[in-house]
């Protein structure tokens, strides 16, 4: 028993060898680099680089636009990804009950999922045009000014992140809905459950764990997020759409400060990990109560 | 038009390659000699440059005609993106990896001294004299030069102008304002005349980017103001700055510009403008050719003018921008590629481009010259713009500076911050960063 026991724990570990080989080439060696980078002060333009510790974290600690940066990721990946969770599953309830033309319904629900998102970008831009654009022209034709307000850029990203990302929490869930059986939908009519009754305690319940992998997956890329600000606002107005991807890059290929700017991605994952670590916990933890 | 460029495409490097052509260019250089292609083994140079828009691409038979007067050399002409920021990144992962699959580079005019000082441009003092030097515009010799050596050739010129509507202030007997106080009173005049509330005054560039630091810095010098003291201070005459930031806020709180301009660029704003939507415009040459582009709004109704200056202080003041070429520093073939970079500076390769394209030419000459003049009519009121332009600050530091200023001159326009916090904030952090630079 022990020896065929261990004689599994070293198939595994050969089985296992090629993937750790390709996490630790793919994954770990250039993420140790990063961190290497990050203790030193290197700007290739002037010639500098030399060790200088955690002197970056400790400025960044001080740094006003650093946690300006923070901030704005936190609001912007909170609100979207919520406001993502919500629509997408009612999206995908809805397509649940919907009787006629689900076909079409889901394939114009993947289109903004299957665009470019420099694409979804530059529509956006046209959509948010002061003057020109089709969303002041609904609103009665003042000239709001969407991405150059400090107080209305974020909301607008996020309007545009969600319009872009809830498909894919949607489509997930719908995937999920579809595998249910209907039996259980009987049953639960037969102990004379209502529609609301149904959701609640049938379908959200077992439409945990798939919820839980979109909201991970929706969470760790609202968290990077660069392309829709990079191409719509440019971290302005004042900064106030500024994301840390948005700071790394800005200190890394225009300013050229590449210590700095490593120092920038290393809290980006830091905080990605954390916020990982907390999904896996409770994806696990859902496993163990459902196995 | 052009061959499919292909980003990456670098010739392959064996050792052997490297080996002879190590030993090709020693020969040139140690003999000193001009350059002698074998002809057997062509040389090829390849010219990485941003994507020329306009009408007509005139770059591949400029080159042609290159390789027709250097036989046994070709040239392979690559386009990167329209975005700089996206050139700026190809050409500093590149460059800094000793990359060597690029032998001549078109460089936007802010980038030639970081370059330089990074040691990745060749320094073309050998070649080319500060005589050769001088029939270009000033303000685009300045940032050729850093440190007292020639690293670029100036190439292509952009001046700010402002454009204006001549038929809305030939109505009312007005003639383009000399001072923005004077455009002020233009635009509350015209505006109460005209009873069209959809009629904005004046538009400009203040969304957070390279744009509005050209802007702000024309307001900054135009109320006397500068970046750098010749010592080095930052922003040396604060109040001054101060005003000239506090003057754009301005022109955002009383509706002389409509809010929206700081979310908007070139694009944006030209698109407005030609709509017929504003009274006045600050944007960049080639605007002009889409405002007299056939089915525009307002074809023959678009005046161009210097920027105006401010009372009690600038005359005018206008940026000026444009692109230069340089080599890699790693090129295989010096010779010829500053060969193509002179060829291609040179009064006829200019011309050229100008008359077959949308561009505007570093040569001060060609402004006035008869075959430009009646394809570009506007050359020598361009021209007279151009003469007074002012060049960026030249620093190695520039983006630095740059994109540290941007969010402070940004708060100072959206009103989070007075415009004197946004410049003592901004002074601090480039205080700051310079320093770390010494």
């Amino acid at each position: 028993m022990t020896v065929r026991r261990l004689d599994d724990a070293r198939t595994a570990r050969v089985l296992l060898a090629p993937a750790l080989l390709a996490l630790a080439v793919l994954a770990a060696w250039p993420g140790l680099w990063v961190l290497w980078l990050s203790l030193q002060r290197r700007i290739p333009v002037f010639g500098i680089e030399r060790f200088v510790g955690p002197a970056h974290y400790a400025f960044l600690a001080e740094d006003p636009r650093f946690w300006n940066a923070v901030q704005v990721t936190l609001i912007f990946t909170f609100v979207s990804v919520s406001l993502e969770f919500l629509l997408g599953l009612g999206v995908a309830l809805g397509l649940q009950g919907q009787r006629r033309g689900r076909r079409l319904a889901v394939a114009l629900l993947l289109l903004p999922w299957a665009l470019p998102s420099v694409v979804t970008g530059r529509m956006f831009e046209w959509l948010y045009h002061p003057s020109a654009g089709l969303l002041n022209y609904v609103l009665g034709g003042e000239a709001i000014n969407w991405l150059g307000e400090p107080t209305l850029a974020l909301p607008a990203l996020i309007a545009a992140d969600v319009w872009r990302t809830m498909p894919f929490v949607a489509l997930l869930c719908y995937a999920r809905v579809l595998t249910i059986p209907p039996e259980i939908y009987e049953a639960a009519r037969v102990d004379g459950a209502g529609a609301v009754a149904t959701v609640r305690d049938v379908t959200l319940p077992l439409l945990r764990r798939v919820l839980l992998i979109a909201l991970l997956f929706r969470t760790l890329d609202a968290l990077r997020a660069f392309d829709l600000m990079f191409v719509l606002t440019g971290g302005g107005p004042a900064n106030t759409t500024e994301t840390l991807t948005v700071y790394a890059y800005r200190s890394l290929f225009q300013t050229l400060q590449l210590g700095f700017g490593a120092a920038i991605g290393v809290a980006v994952f830091a905080l990605v990990m954390v916020v990982a670590w907390g999904y896996l916990k409770a994806i696990v933890h859902e496993e163990g109560a459902t196995a | 038009m052009l061959a499919r460029s292909h980003a990456y495409d670098a010739p392959v490097l064996t050792g052997g390659w490297r080996g002879r052509a190590l030993v090709l260019v020693l020969c040139v250089l140690v003999a000193g000699c001009a350059q002698r292609p074998d002809a057997a083994a062509a040389v090829t140079l390849v010219f990485k440059h941003a994507k020329i828009l306009g009408p007509s691409d005139p770059v591949p038979a400029l080159l042609r005609e290159f390789e027709r007067r250097h036989p046994g050399v070709r040239v392979q002409a690559e386009s990167l993106s329209w975005n700089s920021d996206d050139q700026h990144q190809f050409f500093v992962i590149n460059l800094e990896g000793r990359g060597a699959a690029f032998d001549v580079m078109m460089l936007d005019v802010v980038w030639v001294a970081e370059f330089a000082r990074a040691g990745w441009l060749l320094d073309l003092s050998p070649w080319v004299t500060r005589a050769e030097l001088e029939p270009h515009f000033p303000s685009t010799i300045a940032p050729a030069t850093w440190n007292g050596r020639v690293w670029a050739m100036p190439w292509l010129m952009n001046v700010g102008i402002l454009y204006y509507r001549a038929d809305l202030l030939g109505k009312y007997g007005l003639t383009p304002p000399r001072t923005w106080e004077a455009l002020v009173d233009q635009v509350v005049r015209v505006r109460a005349a005209e009873r069209n509330p959809r009629l904005d005054g004046v538009l400009w560039q203040g969304r957070q980017y390279e744009g509005l630091t050209v802007n702000a810095l024309e307001a900054i010098w135009a109320n006397g103001g500068r970046m750098f003291g010749a010592d080095g201070t930052v922003f040396p005459e604060e109040e001054r700055a101060a005003g000239g930031l506090a003057f754009l806020r301005a022109l955002i709180v009383s509706g002389v510009s409509p809010s929206w301009v700081t979310a908007a660029d070139e694009e944006l704003s030209r698109r407005h403008f030609g709509d017929g939507r504003a009274i006045f415009l600050r944007n960049w040459p080639y605007a002009m050719d889409l405002f007299q582009a056939a089915g525009s709004p307002v074809r023959g109704r678009v005046g161009m003018a210097p920027l105006p200056g401010r009372v009690g202080g600038a005359v005018s003041a206008a940026s000026s921008g444009g692109a230069h070429l340089g080599v890699n520093r790693r090129t295989r073939h010096p010779e010829l590629a500053v060969a193509l970079v002179r060829f291609l500076a040179e009064a006829e390769a200019q011309k050229t481009m100008t008359v077959g394209g949308a561009l505007n030419p570093t040569r001060m000459a060609l402004y006035h010259d008869r075959d430009v003049v009646r394809v570009h009519p506007d050359f020598p009121l361009v021209h007279d713009l151009m003469l007074r332009a002012r060049p960026r600050p030249v620093t190695p530091a520039y983006l630095m500076l740059s994109t540290t200023l941007q969010p402070e001159f940004s708060a100072a326009l959206v009103g989070v911050k007075s415009p004197r916090q946004a410049i003592e904030h901004a002074r601090l952090r480039l205080s700051y960063l310079l320093e770390g630079l010494r």
